[in-house]
């Protein structure tokens, strides 16, 4: 890597020099300066130990704060203004006793001279000290005096000069206009300019041509793509989960989102609103939710196994880290596990910011047997499904109106229904014992029955149960059935005896399950919580599942008589928990259940254990009775072996108290009416029908609080499994405070981001537009804006660029538009050696910079140049050639599908695109706001053998010949990827090569016919295939010329 | 090797007139950070130091004495049963059926697949163990041909990790952390120490072909925060080891040469017009890419191999992608000093049906492993080769599921695991660290994986503590701010 050594030497000298170059002229005259020579240097060699950490603190003694580094010590201060010899600091860094010597001599850290010098310098000077430069507010400074007047377009240009001027350099020229276009279509659109456009451009004498130019391209909707793939290496996006499994997700909605917001040059602090709260804003769009999917793109987890809170508070963590890194350059993830080091913010505040993310009704992994898209989430009905949905709903309404009129109008036929029921029937059920009367006349519709009364099954014992025998369970072994397989939609009774010693903390009573955490507990199951029973019906637990949870424990050695009831409804109250006979007292845990709780197997009840979960060990359970309809409160009360049944029959209608006439009328209605029945079959096809129609619409992973879910707490060593003090949503104390006007919620979160007043948001934002640029950020770690980053090149610049930012209402393109209309951005890469060999890094900003095209616009403008781009914008990723050879191949696309831009390329987080990886594009693991530059052969070798840009060489080698003819070939062929006339040299060597080939090609045309054959675009037959051949040589020459790879 | 390249190199340069570039080798070797890296030894190294050696960069040695130059992770994914192959546990077997006792236990965390079990019923192995070589090393009957080298192995019982499932344990060996984001353990070693081969990358990775079992991903084998260079590069068992080596049909040699000769024309009348340092670095990685082609395919073509070498390896060496194909092909790029070569066998995850299939993986890489071992130290490669086997945890004591005669699995267990290391300054023929009588928890001389890392990175001539890379505001490491030198293994 060449850009290695440079880079070293570079920091290496800037940091040594007080302002850069200056100091070299006058060093006695400057002063030392805090922010760029003391506090970098305290912060990398003292912080770890005398730091913001108060565990790692060591003796007391803190160097991050000015009172704390100045206090007295009894007797003695680390640091005396003005005072070197009685400064502490000074006598231990430069004492010869390795017992006294800091840093400590085996520490990795040390002193030189030159910075021990410095130290003395300054506490000599008078110790001045700052707050560290990004945290103190915006300041938009007043332009600085220049010389050259005649320089500077705009703003940025006087702050620019000015610093070049400080140290005697001048600009370099500006650039010519055939490379000016090209720069500036490839920064704004990611696409280089066709021919036309240059020409357009080069003749335009008109004034104002450029401005035009840089219009028409600020309003090209390839604008938001470009930005775009910027965006999506902030967000960690990828078309699948991660992690091992890394089965495809749903989220491309998203980014067509994203493209679209910033197409509509969405104002940038509505832009972090939407994303990470666009669920709490007042009236939320579809579109407003949508956008807070940004927060559920980190990698989710399903290997079986796994626990879940592990992944989960891991899943927060990513969140906090990504909102930390891509708006606010922080490094907050150091705080995950202890105070920062290097920076004031301390680990209690890691948790109040992690407080803020951690309210969603979220499960830790996703689901390894199903579908199911993890929760919360979005449904996004097409327009047929949205009205599917609304028919079906009036369906079930109107079911539902007819079944209450159908009760309503039941009276007489209860009268009459009294009247015909035989005494004897209700006497044979006194006579006997209730499992005789359940057997004989017991309810209808009963499904299965298990007595335990012959061998007990597999891993099971024969105890003595509520009645005859009954079996004692392992925990391990499922004691199976042959029914069960109930949809959401259908009406169910499961009633059983049990017995336990003891309350365990979790244990399957009964389930109808895929699995437990492998299958987000698709069904429905009975647990016992804690003593407690909790019967749920579960399409992916949590968030979208109903619960109901008996607020008392139940009772321990002796035989209970349990009873399940549920209505079809979808909703808790639909459900009912009987215990002896009597309704339970229950809580609602969950009331969102808006898909199946079916999967493809698993789809009959079992009881006693699931796999991989806790089973009843030690559970004893008799009399499992299944029916496909909803008992009467009263028929599970005669199945419990209670009277009342009989005993209201025998009292007469007249007699009985509102309660009881209301359950004698539902007893009717459920057991014995046929108007009601017919009611309730048409509610349930009724509300099957919604269910299919709810079934089909697709889900997106989105943001949704469900304040109570959980509450947050600090975690020791950042381990999900130690929790410590409770903490409550907060903003770290060195920055402004919290709105008092704004919910402390995810949204007071993004305002107080987004405030005038926040120190970071606005020059985060600058730094990264000014990236896309110019290459490079202003501050040249756009991850990191702490004491341990690199101060910026030009800070009042930067200041400037954020304030106006601001007061331009965040608005993105006029700020974009700022930068490209610069002086500066206009300048030539062309510049005197003595300049390169002074400022290698061009962090004075006095030339362009020639710096590699980005993977995506490597890709796309070789697309581009042969013709074979499709532009469709957004939809479902693509699948070019290159997946097909990742570590992870997939199946790749013909068609369009081979020739769309590379945003659209699909992302594999296991095995990414191979050539999008081989050309430096960020993995998408975690959020990343800056991408590696490097240079190895297996970039040259994507280039050349890579069949996108094989193919795309000899499609433009085809479209050339058909439209210019052999002759006009190389020279078309040159400006068509380069973006300029050839010069002679240039055309000299172009023009042999293509001659030299296409005779060889002529000579051996099975080699040329063999040329021809790769990528999926047809052949245009007209054409020779030696010329076409030919082209395509020259074309990849082209496409691998640095003319080509790096930007003008 | 270096013969055959030039060999390949001039007849493509007498047909095209595409030549070398007047370029010194070691300008190369910086060029593409296949060198020995500068920023990282100006990390290692003090200041003063680091600037006066800048100019010499490929002759720069380690700070440290390294023992190794290179490493072999022959990497065992899945979780091989240590008390199956190499932990001898007698007592265990006695107690076959028995319970996990909770004393032994202690209450830690099982993984959520056998945790809710029941019951906890130990088993014992059903292979048959004996001592073998002068050092008596206790093999299991499923390894002949490991045992057969115990004298060279320095075999360590005591591993322990702290992740519990696949995807985090096999991270966290590789890359010092569970979590996604961070270099792996060669990506640091190209980065700390480069290479001294010229036509090859500095980390390759080789995948046992068509093996089921727990996913890997590429993440495995990424930079993280390091710069892409220092990426793992996978060796495809395919008509293309490295991903586009092969030239697109219909380009010959001769083409391509012509065509990467104009490419050079190009970039010189480049460089004249406008000197910018990246035009040079441009011109080497043509011509980087141009050997690499020749000198790849030269690498993983066996034919120049004598027949009793390939016998040794067995006769799955014939087909391309084996574990024993994967083992020869680690000696060669060993001998033209790859600095760590990776490889992958997956299928170890052994839940259900133990005995069959480990008895299979155990066929598949026994004898290529015992090759390896063996070929190195005949070719006098073992001396500054670090051989380690292993993989990222063990296999509990205790049967997952019911206890059915044969038919038993085991679980994954993170508190001791076996593994072993051989050559490049390790002691031979030694044990290291012992578990309990059951085999559950180590009893003595605990190995954490971040102490493994610091002693191979020890080995290499690194301290752990000073191989760091600044990013966002944090020095960081592959052992985090954990890791001792497990100073008994050295020789």
């Amino acid at each position: 890597m060449c850009l290695k050594y440079p880079g070293w030497n570079v920091l290496f000298f800037l940091s040594l020099c007080a302002v850069p170059l200056s100091a070299e002229t006058n060093p006695p005259e400057v002063r030392v300066d805090f922010e760029r020579e003391i506090r970098p240097l305290l912060a990398d060699r003292c912080f770890h130990c005398h730091g913001p950490d108060a565990q790692q603190r060591q003796g007391d003694l803190r160097l991050d704060e000015e009172q704390a580094a100045l206090a007295d010590r009894g007797g003695y201060q680390a640091i005396v203004p003005g005072d070197v010899e009685a400064s502490h600091l000074i006598e231990r860094i430069t004492s010869g006793d390795p017992d006294q010597r800091m840093p400590p001599p085996d520490s990795a850290r040390k002193l030189s001279e030159d910075e021990i010098n410095k130290l003395k310098r300054w506490i000599a000077e008078g110790a001045t000290w700052e707050t560290h430069w990004a945290f103190r507010p915006i300041e938009r400074a007043s332009l600085p005096r220049v010389q050259k007047k005649s320089w500077p377009r705009n703003p940025i240009d006087t702050f620019v000069l000015a610093g070049l001027e400080r140290v005697g350099v001048q600009p370099a020229g500006p650039v010519e206009r055939s490379r000016l276009i090209r720069r500036v279509s490839l920064d704004l659109t990611g696409l280089p300019p066709t021919t036309q456009e240059v020409d357009r451009f080069v003749t335009d004498s008109r004034p104002g041509a450029y401005q035009r130019v840089v219009d028409r391209l600020l309003d090209s909707v390839r604008f938001g793509e470009r930005v775009t793939s910027m965006w999506l290496d902030a967000a960690r996006y990828s078309d699948t989960y991660g992690y091992q499994v890394d089965r495809d997700r749903y989220v491309w909605p998203w980014r067509d989102w994203v493209i679209e917001a910033l197409n509509a040059n969405m104002p940038y602090d509505e832009f972090i609103k939407n994303q990470l709260a666009g669920d709490l804003r007042p009236d939320a769009s579809g579109a407003q939710i949508l956008a807070t999917t940004f927060n559920r793109l980190h990698p989710q987890k399903t290997e079986g196994g796994s626990v879940p809170e592990e992944f989960r508070t891991q899943y927060v963590a990513d969140r906090i880290e990504t909102v930390s890194t891509a708006l606010m350059g922080l490094t907050l993830e150091c705080c995950r596990c202890h105070d920062h080091k290097y920076d004031p913010i301390s680990q209690r505040e890691y948790y109040q910011l992690f407080a803020f993310f951690n309210n969603i009704d979220e499960a830790g992994l996703y689901s390894y047997s199903t579908q199911s898209v993890p929760t919360p989430t979005l449904l996004l009905p097409t327009e047929t499904q949205r009205e599917a949905l609304t028919v079906a709903k009036e369906r079930v309404r109107d079911a539902k109106r007819k079944l209450a009129a159908t009760a309503h109008s039941a009276e007489r036929a209860l009268v009459q229904w009294l009247a015909e029921v035989e005494p004897s029937e209700v006497e044979s059920s006194e006579q006997s014992s209730s499992v005789d009367a359940a057997e004989k006349s017991g309810p209808p519709h009963r499904l299965a029955h298990l007595d335990f009364e012959g061998d007990p099954p597999r891993g099971t014992i024969h105890i003595p149960g509520i009645s005859g025998q009954g079996v004692q369970l392992s925990g391990d072994d499922a004691v199976g059935t042959e029914v069960g397989d109930f949809r959401r939609y259908d009406p169910f009774t499961i009633a059983l005896a049990l017995r336990t010693e003891k309350h365990p903390k979790r244990a399957v009573v009964f389930h109808r399950s895929l699995g437990w955490t492998d299958a987000g507990s698709r069904g429905y199951e009975l647990l016992l919580e804690d003593g407690r029973l909790s019967m749920g019906l579960v399409h992916f637990w949590p968030g979208n599942a109903i619960r109901i949870r008996t607020r008392e424990k139940i009772p321990l050695s002796k035989w209970l008589h349990v009873t399940v009831v549920y209505d079809g409804s979808s909703r808790a109250e639909g459900l009912t928990l009987y215990l002896d006979g009597k309704r339970c007292e229950v809580e609602v845990v969950r009331d969102k259940l808006t898909k199946e709780i079916v999967g493809k197997d698993g789809d009959t009840l079992a009881l006693g254990a699931r796999g991989r979960d806790s089973g009843f060990r030690g559970g004893q359970i008799d009399e499992v009775a299944v029916f496909d309809r909803q008992l009467s409160s009263l028929e599970v009360d005669a199945l419990f072996g209670g009277k009342r049944l009989a005993e209201l029959r025998d009292r007469g209608l007249e007699s009985l108290s509102l309660s009881d006439r209301h359950a004698m009328r539902e007893h009717f209605l459920l057991s014995s009416s046929e108007a009601y029945a017919e009611a309730l079959s048409e509610l349930r096809d009724a509300r099957a029908e919604a269910a299919s129609a709810a079934e089909s619409v697709t889900e997106i992973m989105v943001m949704h609080d469900s304040p109570g879910v959980r509450e947050t707490r600090l975690l020791a060593r950042g381990a999900y499994d130690q929790p410590g003090e409770r903490v409550t949503p907060e903003t770290p104390s060195v920055f402004p405070p919290f709105p008092t006007d704004t919910p402390r919620n995810r949204l007071g979160l993004a305002r107080w981001l987004t405030d005038s007043k926040h120190p970071l948001t606005a020059r985060v934002a600058a730094n990264r537009f000014w990236q896309l640029v110019f290459g490079e950020g202003l501050v040249r770690t756009p991850e990191d804006f702490g004491t341990q980053g690199q101060s910026p090149t030009h800070p009042e610049l930067l200041d400037y660029l954020a304030a106006t930012f601001i007061e331009s209402g965040w608005d993105i393109k006029r700020l974009i538009r700022e930068m490209v209309t610069s002086a500066t951005y206009r300048q030539s890469a062309m510049t005197s050696p003595d300049l390169v060999a002074m400022d290698p890094e061009n962090r004075l900003l006095g030339r362009a910079q020639r710096r590699q095209l980005p993977a995506e616009m490597l890709r796309d403008a070789a697309l581009q140049v042969s013709g074979l781009l499709v532009e469709r914008r957004g939809g479902p990723p693509v699948k070019p050639y290159e997946v097909a050879v990742s570590f992870k191949p997939v199946k790749r696309d013909t068609g369009e599908g081979l020739y769309r831009r590379s945003v659209y390329t699909y992302w594999k987080r296991t095995g990414p695109a191979p050539a999008m990886m081989a050309l430096d594009a960020s993995k998408r693991d975690v959020c990343r706001v800056r991408r590696p530059r490097t240079q190895s052969p297996l970039q040259a070798l994507v280039l050349l053998n890579d069949p996108q840009f094989v193919e795309a060489g000899r499609r433009l080698s085809e479209r050339l010949l058909a439209a210019y003819g052999p002759q006009q070939l190389v020279t078309t062929m040159f400006r068509t990827v380069i973006g300029r006339e050839p010069t002679d040299a240039e055309q000299l060597v172009v023009k042999r090569l293509y001659e030299t080939q296409k005779k060889y090609f002529a000579l051996h045309p099975e080699e040329a016919a063999l040329a021809l054959h790769t990528g999926d675009a047809p052949l245009d037959p007209d054409l020779p295939v030696a010329e076409v051949a030919a082209g395509g040589v020259l074309a990849s020459l082209l496409m691998n010329f640095e003319g080509f790879t790096r930007y003008p | 090797m270096e013969k055959g390249t030039m060999q390949n190199l001039s007849s493509a340069n007498s047909c095209s007139g595409y030549e070398l570039a007047p370029m010194s080798r070691r300008r190369l070797l910086a060029q593409f950070g296949m060198g020995l890296g500068g920023m990282a030894l100006a990390d290692l190294l003090p200041r003063a130091a680091a600037g006066a050696t800048d100019d010499a960069i490929a002759a720069r040695e380690p700070p440290l004495l390294p023992r190794a130059k290179r490493v072999i992770f022959l990497f065992q994914s899945g979780g091989p049963s240590q008390m199956d192959m190499l932990d001898y546990k007698p007592e265990l077997n006695r107690r076959h059926g028995q319970q996990l006792p909770e004393e032994v236990r202690k209450g830690q965390r099982l993984t959520a697949m056998s945790g809710n079990q029941a019951s906890l019923p130990l088993v014992g192995s059903p292979f048959r163990f004996a001592q073998h070589g002068e050092s008596g090393s206790w093999v299991s009957e499923l390894l002949p041909y490991t045992a057969q080298i115990t004298d060279q192995l320095c075999l360590i019982k005591s591993v322990y990790t702290d992740a519990i499932n696949h995807g985090p344990a096999i991270t966290f060996m590789q890359t010092g952390s569970q979590f996604p984001g961070r270099p792996s353990m060669g990506a640091w070693l190209s980065y700390g120490l480069g290479t001294e081969n010229q036509d090859l990358p500095a980390f390759v990775i080789l995948v046992t072909k068509n093996k089921g079992g727990q996913p890997l991903v590429a993440r495995l084998w990424g930079s993280g925060f390091l710069p892409a260079e220092h990426q793992g590069v996978r060796f495809r068992s395919g008509k293309d080891p490295i991903l586009y080596l092969g030239n697109p049909s219909g380009i010959g040699r001769q083409t391509r040469g012509r065509m990467l000769s104009a490419l050079r024309e190009l970039h010189e009348i480049q460089r004249e017009t406008n000197p910018d340092a990246v035009i040079d670095s441009k011109i080497a990685q043509y011509e980087m890419a141009f050997r690499m082609q020749a000198s790849v395919p030269d690498v993983v073509d066996f034919s120049d191999e004598p027949e009793h070498v390939l016998r040794m390896y067995g006769e799955d060496v014939h087909t391309p992608g084996s574990y024993a194909a994967n083992c020869l092909l680690a000696r060669r790029l060993a001998e033209k000093d790859v600095r760590f070569i990776q490889l992958y066998h997956q299928g170890w995850d052994q839940h259900g049906n133990l005995v069959k299939s480990i008895t299979r993986q155990c066929k598949e890489t026994d004898q290529p492993t015992a090759a390896l071992v063996t070929d190195l130290a005949r070719r006098g490669l073992l001396e500054d080769t670090l051989v380690v086997w292993g993989g990222e945890f063990g296999r509990t004591n205790y049967c997952q599921g019911k206890l059915a005669g044969k038919q038993f699995g085991r679980d994954h267990h993170p508190r001791c695991f076996s593994m072993w290391m051989a050559g490049g300054g390790v002691r031979p023929g030694i044990t290291f660290g012992a578990t309990d009588p059951l085999g559950y928890n180590v009893a003595e001389g605990g190995v954490h994986i971040h102490d493994l890392q610091a002693t191979m990175l020890h080995l290499l001539g690194i301290d752990h503590k000073k191989l760091t890379f600044k990013y966002q505001g944090r020095h960081f490491r592959l052992t985090d701010v954990h890791g001792n030198l497990v100073a008994p293994i050295l020789a």
